[in-house]
């Protein structure tokens, strides 16, 4: 593959270019309710053509090599187009000419489990969910990725790296006839089939609370004060704040930018957060992004105040700040843009104990059910919670969803428990889907949150 | 694909290729930076095949073998998929003028253009930062399968969406064109979204209660996913659905009728077969307030014992490649007939109530139980008829077999917004939660 990419890169006559080509390995098993929808395993592959000349930059991602010399002169007259509109032209932050294959340790090679295995595991999970009587269906399937990446440089940078991802996830609805509720259910990783194994308990207690929620009262919407578990405290760190650490996202908002200077104080004290990507057997592990750079471990907010941001080689330059390899691409599809990879909030010394005796009267709210953003504005749903009286947990609520302002939010925090948590499986949907996508928190205690309830 | 069809059947009882090509171009200007310029030249084929009463499936993006390719779709048969629907024969379909053979002429330099014009144009209106997407996709689409049926789409479409952001934020006014080609954004069109902007510049802050709101036709969809989900197939089958048993029982305020028309080729994207090659028709779904179908996809419809209504399309919620999706009931070409009065007329009849520009969050509610959640992003806070600013730290909630029947003015236009064409839409009564 480095031989055909060196030919065609030999074709492109610009200042500078990458391309990228990836093959994908896709295994899909699908159940709804009792009934088997999907199964099969499908090979796709594409390419990724990038150039820069005389400061403008452009891409174009095409399936058909047949077609590359149609590619190569549509992206260099885009480029050039892009150099005429531009008011700054465009350029890369010089980076290490790397050559290196990596592919990451697995605990058990899914490639080298047959589907009717995988297909087995599925179904027993599924029906340890479907056995319960009021679970009305789900929607639960295995999904196996398995991306080979060949990328080049008119720089010398020849780079190979794996990506293997599995999960079983879906959701799961329950009915009592009058009312519907549903929870998500989960299990997957970077590193391997092995974290799918012996996860009965799980999704029997997903099912359970799928059932409970038929019994749960609406929230009442209002301010309140809450704890929020890890999922929701990741979600809360990927979605309000992560997204405007990223560089591509503040560039050309004026206001933002202003606020999300580097030295900006923009929380409490308490908080710090890192996105680390190179954090082996972490969902989100990789070693160089999808521009050839080395992934950097990054302090983003160390207590309270704003020491990093994530990059690509082109507002790495631009901000001249340090690259940090966060450039990234959903799959041949796309040109990479700045994502999180291993976005978490440094752990606290409280226990999760204390914190409940500190809310004293609140709500306990527990996993995401999404989320989105809007400039430094927030909402995200929660799949349940219970009410919490004199610190002690009490009745089921659902219904949720939390609204908030970034700054204040942060601010808000009051307390971090000491039980750091990252999520198995991913979903971001910044232009691109990124399903290794991966967050973490400790259980937070939150001032003022407005819940929008029913 | 002739040669695939052919090598196909003589190994299994039927089989279905479905085939695309996509050429996409994009521009992004923000605040009057020219940000992206890229281009895609993506191509795809899936087969579907039925034998000994299961189904298979395989897709590539690069057919470099039809052997493979059969090899492949055969190899899934063992998993064991029930194929519980045969492959319609569908002779003919209407003729749609979904392309415009002026695209071609087209160029991305004439992208830059408008963008740039439409900057200078709106430079001494607004003191917010302004933002453009644009974009073109010529699209081809192939569906043949063993029992005759052999149609083909293309359709072209060219989209801009302007946003004025608020300062100290990303959240903003918008609108957008969507279009089968290239049109100069009209002075109107521009003027309006600059006053309505305006008017929010001031961030106010009020309590919750109970209140009319406003959604303009972008903040639609957050209702419009609940009876998409409601209407599906999909969830009839899967009991997800609230509106089980229900057609011919009235659901909604009169004043709303709802179709689903893929016909209609005034917009682009019409569609004369789906992605399973069964003829599209207009399908109301919501009559005066009543429900009139449900829609379905070959697999749904089998299951549920009813006819396919030409509804089986490779999408999703979150977009993905369209080669490896399956089927699902889609509702995709959705029409809201629109009401009587005058945008500015329903908002002098609002007391007190918010408008919501755009929905934060639509998708983390409980759609099948028709509830939502949505952060404001923005919403406009109107007193006395008149907008006063907009509303900060504040989140709406209801489910729409409840908010939905207290309709009290529809706008007497539609206009592009996502998931289809809709006019904005206020509601009595809905529960507002802010932050004092």
């Amino acid at each position: 593959m480095f031989d055909e990419l060196k030919s065609i890169l030999t074709k492109v006559d610009a200042d500078y270019a990458d391309i990228r080509h990836e093959t994908k390995k896709e295994t899909r098993i699908t159940f709804n309710g009792k009934d088997l929808t999907e199964i099969g395993n499908n090979t796709t592959d594409g390419y990724v053509l990038r150039v820069i000349d005389h400061g403008g930059y452009a891409s174009i991602a095409f399936t058909d090599p047949a077609r590359h010399e149609q590619a190569i002169n549509t992206v260099l007259q885009n480029a050039r187009l892009m150099s005429s509109a531009a008011k700054q032209p465009v350029i890369f932050k010089k980076s290490p000419v790397i050559k290196d294959r990596y592919s990451p340790e697995l605990r058990e090679d899914p490639r080298d489990i047959s589907i009717e295995e995988k297909l087995q595991l599925t179904r027993k999970y599924n029906d340890i969910i479907m056995k319960n009587e009021k679970i009305a269906t789900t929607n639960v399937g295995y999904i196996e990725q398995a991306r080979q990446k060949t990328f080049l440089t008119t720089e010398g940078t020849e780079i190979q790296e794996e990506l293997v991802t599995t999960r079983i996830s879906g959701l799961i609805t329950s009915n009592d006839g009058k009312l519907i509720q549903n929870v998500r259910v989960a299990a997957g990783g970077s590193n391997g089939f092995g974290i799918l194994r012996d996860r009965e308990d799980d999704f029997e207690k997903r099912a359970g609370i799928a059932v409970d929620l038929l019994n749960a009262q609406p929230i009442e919407g209002g301010c309140y004060r809450a704890i929020v578990n890890q999922s929701l405290g990741g979600v809360f760190t990927h979605e309000a704040f992560g997204h405007f650490s990223e560089a591509d996202i503040i560039e050309n908002n004026r206001s933002m930018r202003e606020k999300m200077k580097i030295g900006a104080k923009l929380g409490s004290e308490l908080v710090s957060i890192t996105d680390d990507p190179t954090l082996a057997g972490k969902l989100g592990h990789y070693r160089y992004d999808d521009e050839g750079v080395a992934a950097k471990r990054t302090e983003l907010l160390k207590q309270g105040v704003l020491v990093g941001h994530l990059h690509s080689r082109r507002t790495a330059a631009s901000f001249d700040e340090p690259l940090n390899g966060h450039c990234v691409a959903e799959d041949y599809r796309y040109a990479p843009i700045i994502r999180m990879g291993t976005i978490f909030m440094e752990p606290g010394k409280n226990s999760f104990e204390e914190l409940l005796r500190m809310l004293g009267d609140g709500y306990y709210l527990i996993d995401a059910k999404g989320g989105q953003t809007s400039g430094e504005n927030f909402t995200f749903g929660a799949q349940y919670g219970y009410m919490v009286r004199n610190g002690k947990i009490g009745a089921m609520v659902r219904d949720i969803n939390i609204s908030g302002n970034l700054y204040s939010t942060l601010s808000n925090i009051s307390a971090i428990a000491d039980d750091l948590k990252f999520s198995e499986v991913g979903g971001c949907g910044k232009g691109q889907a990124n399903i290794r996508s991966c967050y973490g928190t400790p259980h937070l205690l939150i001032n003022n949150l407005i819940i929008g309830g029913k | 694909m002739n040669g695939l069809m052919d090598l196909a059947i003589r190994k299994c009882d039927g089989a279905e290729i479905f085939s695309i090509e996509q050429n996409e171009n994009s521009i992004r200007f923000e605040d009057a930076k020219i940000k992206y310029l890229q281009s895609t030249m993506q191509s795809g084929l899936a087969l579907r095949l039925t034998k000994n009463g299961k189904i298979g499936f395989a897709y590539t993006k690069n057919l470099r073998s039809n052997e493979e390719l059969i090899q492949n779709a055969l190899s899934t048969l063992k998993g064991g998929v029930d194929a519980v629907f045969e492959f319609p024969r569908t002779e003919s379909v209407p003729a749609l003028n979904s392309y415009d053979p002026s695209i071609e002429q087209m160029n991305n330099a004439m992208m830059v253009d408008e963008c740039k014009r439409i900057y200078q144009f709106m430079e001494n209106k607004i003191t917010g930062q302004l933002n453009i997407t644009a974009g073109t996709t010529v699209t081809n689409i192939r569906v043949g399968n063993s029992c005759g049926t052999d149609l083909a789409s293309r359709s072209s479409n060219y989209y801009i969406t302007i946003m004025i952001l608020y300062p100290g934020s990303g959240t903003g006014i918008h609108q957008s064109l969507d279009l089968k080609n290239f049109k100069k954004v009209d002075d109107s069109f521009m003027n309006e979204l600059a006053d309505l902007y305006s008017k929010g510049r001031k961030e106010i802050k009020t309590t919750g209660g109970r209140m009319k709101v406003l959604f303009l036709p972008d903040a639609m969809y957050t209702l419009i996913w609940r009876l998409q989900s409601a209407t599906s197939g999909e969830s009839l089958y899967n009991k997800q659905s609230p509106l089980a048993d229900s057609i011919g029982k009235k659901i909604f305020d009169d004043k709303l009728t709802i179709t689903n028309n893929p016909l209609d080729d005034n917009h682009p994207g019409a569609r004369a077969f789906d992605d399973e090659g069964v003829a599209c028709h207009e399908l109301p779904i919501i009559d005066k307030g009543e429900l009139k179908n449900y829609y379905y996809d070959l697999y749904y419809a089998a299951k549920m014992q009813a006819k396919p209504s030409g509804h089986g399309f490779k999408a999703a919620r979150w977009g993905g490649d369209r080669i490896s999706m399956k089927p699902v009931p889609t509702l995709g070409h959705l029409w809201i007939k629109p009401g009587n009065t005058e945008f500015w007329k329903i908002v002098q009849s609002m007391d007190r109530g918010i408008i919501v520009c755009g929905a934060l969050g639509a998708h983390s509610g409980n759609i099948p139980n028709g509830d939502f959640s949505i952060g404001l992003s923005p919403g406009l806070y109107v007193e006395k008829g008149e907008i006063v600013g907009r509303i900060k730290d504040a989140m709406i909630a209801g489910n729409i077999y409840s908010v939905m029947n207290r309709v009290a003015a529809i706008e007497n236009k539609n206009h592009v917004a996502y998931t289809g064409y809709y006019p904005a839409v206020l509601f009595e009564d809905i529960n507002v939660a802010a932050k004092s």
